[in-house]
């Protein structure tokens, strides 16, 4: 059997709270991260605070909730963070979100490689129907790497944040089990 | 749309722990009942204790693992027996567990009504792809429900009970959504 949890230029890691909450704080002081995967103004947490929240949320195993981390096959390097929440197990759907907290590996492929693992974690692991996310309109380069594992576009907030002075939408993606065995086939 | 909870001669309800504890520190003191549903020893456990359990489930709230109904009869609203739900969430199945604590009510069509309706939630709101059960082979009243709700015999564990110096088998048995789904065009629903 293949290798789920791996592909061309990542694999997915243990959710290691200790190096994780090491890891977010750093990420984190780049604003520009932060507003790309976070429309709340929330300010910056310590590796303490972090380390706590996830003990308390990632640490629980179950069947609703996956959290990894992201490292590269080449240099075994953490780069990232993915969770997977189901949001209804009769409609068996769930949203997934992702973020590269290594700048040097943005724009590269590595957001879509991780994409195209989860894509299959969740249709031949988890046996879901449906994945959904939400991506901010001021993040075209996600945008476009979500198209190309092929989600699609599905609807949008209008106008609901409030960035710069400007309001931008939120969009709405998601891909089907269907949609993405035809794609994998 | 369908009233779910609401079968020919019962209708599901979710009773407060105090009713709860009450009645099943009851029907604990029947060691036949006991026998049907559970292949451990009979054990009795006080009101207080049960009661602190129940409270714990209410505590720990909505779990998509898990559901639990209280059933009660139709004509006289009489609270009756119990039904569970187990799913494996990964593989879109679950177990089902029941009994009827009123031994009035035994023999009568109440079980099969009850599992009627549990299989119409399992099927028709959680979506699910099959429904297991298990039960002791000195069961046949049971096994006769099942096979009439549409449940095929799937294995058996050989002579893995003992009661009274006898061995008996765990006979385990399926169904599946297809198979559900095609019995309720037979009855023109």
């Amino acid at each position: 059997m293949k290798d789920v949890l791996k592909g061309k230029l990542v694999r997915l890691s243990a959710f290691d709270p200790e190096e994780m909450s090491k890891a977010f704080p750093r990420w984190y002081q780049k604003s520009e991260y932060f507003r790309l995967l976070n429309s709340s103004g929330q300010p910056m947490q310590s590796a303490k605070a972090a380390l706590k929240w996830m003990e308390e949320e990632a640490g629980e195993a179950s069947p609703a909730n996956y959290y990894f981390s992201i490292r590269t096959l080449s240099e075994d390097k953490l780069i990232g963070e993915l969770g997977l929440d189901v949001v209804t197990w009769p409609g068996r759907d769930a949203f997934v979100g992702l973020g590269i907290g290594e700048p040097d590996y943005w724009g590269k492929g590595y957001g879509t490689d991780i994409m195209n693992v989860l894509l299959r974690f969740a249709f031949t692991e988890v046996n879901l129907r449906r994945v959904t996310l939400s991506v901010f309109e001021y993040n075209p380069r996600a945008i476009r790497s979500y198209e190309k594992v092929g989600f699609r576009h599905e609807g949008r907030t209008r106008k609901v944040l409030n960035k710069e002075g400007r309001r931008w939408d939120i969009l709405y993606m998601g891909i089907l089990r269907e949609e993405w065995l035809e794609l994998n086939d | 749309m369908k009233d779910l909870f609401r079968g020919e001669l019962v209708r599901f309800t979710m009773e407060e722990p105090e009713t709860r504890s009450k009645a099943e520190a009851r029907w604990q003191r029947d060691s036949e009942l006991h026998r049907l549903a559970d292949s451990g020893p009979a054990q009795l456990n006080s009101e207080k204790t049960i009661k602190e359990w129940f409270e714990k489930q209410t505590e720990e709230g909505f779990k998509p693992e898990r559901y639990g109904f209280s059933v009660r009869t139709l004509a006289e609203d009489k609270y009756i027996g119990f039904l569970g739900i187990w799913v494996d969430l990964i593989h879109s199945e679950a177990w089902v567990g029941l009994g009827i604590g009123e031994r009035d009510f035994w023999s009568k069509g109440y079980g099969t009504d009850m599992m009627k309706l549990c299989m119409q939630y399992v099927f028709r709101e959680l979506g699910l792809q099959r429904l297991s059960l298990g039960l002791h082979e000195y069961n046949p009243r049971a096994l006769r429900s099942y096979e009439k709700c549409g449940f095929r015999l799937e294995g058996r564990t050989r002579q893995d009970l003992l009661r009274e110096g006898r061995r008996y088998d765990s006979l385990w048995m399926g169904i599946l959504r297809e198979e559900w789904l095609e019995m309720q065009k037979g009855d023109g629903k």
